[in-house]
């Protein structure tokens, strides 16, 4: 019984990995969006919500994701809402991608999700720039994008791992 | 063709619409909501203010804990790294010290007139308001350097206070909830301070470029002395967003393209190791200065009466000067025309001098020849007597005595 019981809580804990590290990385201080590196950052949020939502959809919900956005506005100090609209609709994207892909592919995704951060990063720019009078950097902007790109593939390995080892332990 | 548009449209209808296994909000709705919570917010909805409000609160808080383990083993690195470079940073501090100690020295009494002086012109301000506060957040993302502290409304913290670290400018809080407040870093490409450059009291706005970096703007055209290898910024106090003279970093020319426009600022402090920091509000000091002043106006106009007065006396002396100068300018012309005069007259005199002696010598030689004629053969020698010898001295004494001496 004992044992059974165990097992359950280490599950629901393995099951809750993607929702703890989506909210440990959108409230924790070290922000790998701006590591301090001079030409180096990356959007971790994106890949973890991007990965999840293509390979798993159930692991984050979308009520999750909503409020890991809410909260990632209020930390970072943008307009209330915007962090939120970004992740779901890159849910959206994913969700999508899921519904059509056949024979999944890594390189694919990747393309995919480069097309896709490409177009919600301008978005973002957009409603930052014209709406709320934010000055922001090309530069930095162009650098997150390549290397959150970059980092998709590395993650996606450890995510694919994580998976793994979850679906072994249960 | 048809056939692909309606798989496209099933699938976008599957992703936003549809809720999926373990999905309690579809995609769609919850994307309406942030739209909402955008426009809202864009608009300053009150229900959205106050919920902002109640949802900083709440995550800075959590925020904090989340992030002890991460601010745990940044010390951690941190001091094991101080504790290496120990030795080599005493030895560089004692030396550093010893400078120290003189200029400190120094800073006092020029901190004292500046004090006086400030007072005169009524720039001097006081801290009426002084509060420490810890940083619970160090949020620097790409789009916002900013951090949170731990004191808000309820400490009397308002929009618009400066933050410092030691005296260095840090920022200024933005933001003012019940319990926190964020503080924009000077660091943020959004914050334009107002700063003056020295030497040479160059103006110039500056902007934040990098973690540690600044850029100034506004500077086109100024001519920054080239000798000079550094340059301090200081916080001008123009628009009065920030009492002038507070430090914020240094200029290294060596770093800067000389005719670059825009110049980049390192900053004294590191924001990325801030721990505590000094909120502080300034304003004039009015009601010492009103009491200060009226003893203050006495001695000053005393003293320029006094000035006045030795500046009427000097102007005179200075006319006075110019007349003597004239004065002593005609003197020394006549001077120098007497002077060619009795050099000329001295000429004279020798040249008549020299006629005199030359006519005395005549006279005494027409005389003694005369007498000669008359007296000559009276003195002169001949067989019969033992006289004198024709022009020998005794000879001619014998003949000016006009015969033998008795």
């Amino acid at each position: 019984m004992n044992r059974i019981k165990k097992n359950n809580i280490a599950h629901s804990l393995y099951s809750l990995t993607p929702v703890i590290l989506l909210f440990v990385s959108v409230l924790n201080e070290i922000d790998f969006n701006y590591s301090g590196l001079k030409y180096f950052s990356f959007n971790f949020a994106y890949i973890l919500i991007f990965y999840y939502n293509l390979k798993k959809s159930e692991g984050l919900g979308f009520g999750l994701v909503f409020i890991a956005g809410l909260l990632n506005d209020v930390v970072i100090g943008m307009p209330i809402g915007l962090s939120s609209l970004i992740y779901l609709l890159l849910c959206g994207a994913a969700s999508y991608l899921r519904n059509i892909t056949l024979r999944p592919n890594l390189m694919k995704d990747c393309i995919f999700f480069l097309m896709t951060i490409l177009t919600l990063n301008s978005l973002s720019f957009l409603i930052l720039t014209f709406i709320f009078s934010y000055e922001l950097n090309y530069l930095d902007q162009v650098i997150n994008i390549i290397f959150t790109f970059i980092f998709y593939l590395i993650f996606s390995y450890f995510f694919n791992l994580l998976e793994e080892f979850i679906r072994e332990r249960s | 063709m048809e056939r692909n548009r309606d798989d496209f449209v099933i699938a976008i209808r599957s992703a936003f619409l549809k809720k999926g296994t373990q999905q309690r909000f579809s995609l769609l709705a919850l994307i309406f909501f942030s739209i909402t919570f955008l426009i809202l917010g864009s608009i300053n909805y009150k229900p959205i203010n106050n919920l902002k409000k109640i949802l900083k609160e709440t995550v800075y808080l959590s925020s904090f804990i989340v992030s002890v383990p991460e601010n745990l083993l940044g010390k951690t690195y941190v001091n094991i790294y101080n504790h290496f470079s120990h030795y080599e940073e005493y030895k560089k501090i004692r030396k550093e010290l010893e400078i120290l100690k003189l200029i400190d020295l120094n800073n006092q009494i020029l901190n004292l007139e500046n004090i006086k002086y400030k007072k005169l012109i009524d720039d001097y301000f006081v801290k009426d308001n002084e509060t420490f506060a810890k940083v619970l957040i160090d949020k620097q993302s790409p789009f916002l350097r900013s951090i949170i502290i731990n004191k808000g409304m309820k400490n009397n913290i308002k929009k618009g206070m400066i933050i410092l670290d030691e005296g260095y400018l840090v920022g200024k809080v933005i933001e003012v909830n019940y319990l926190t407040s964020r503080v924009l870093l000077i660091s943020d490409i959004n914050s334009k301070i107002p700063v003056s450059i020295q030497p040479g009291d160059i103006q110039a706005i500056m902007s934040g470029k990098d973690k540690q970096k600044g850029v100034l703007q506004y500077i086109k055209g100024t001519d920054l002395k080239k000798d000079n290898q550094e340059f301090i910024v200081v916080t001008s106090g123009a628009g009065e967003v920030f009492k002038n003279g507070i430090p914020i970093g240094v200029i290294k020319m060596e770093e800067n393209d000389i005719n670059a426009d825009d110049k980049i600022v390192n900053f004294y402090r590191d924001f990325s190791q801030l721990k505590y920091v000094k909120v502080v509000s300034y304003s004039q000091e009015l009601e010492s200065l009103d009491s200060l002043s009226k003893k203050d106006s006495n001695q000053q106009q005393g003293k320029i009466k006094e000035t006045n007065q030795i500046n009427e006396t000097l102007r005179i002396l200075k006319e006075q000067k110019k007349i003597d100068i004239e004065v002593r300018a005609k003197i020394e012309e006549e001077n120098f025309i007497l002077k060619n005069t009795i050099f000329k007259l001295k000429n004279e005199l020798r040249i008549s001098e020299q006629i005199i002696n030359q006519n005395k010598t005549l006279s005494t030689d027409l005389k003694y020849l005369k007498l000669d004629l008359l007296y000559g053969a009276k003195c002169k020698k001949n067989f019969f007597n033992k006289l004198y010898k024709v022009d020998s001295k005794k000879y001619k004494a014998c003949v000016l005595n006009k015969g033998l001496i008795k």
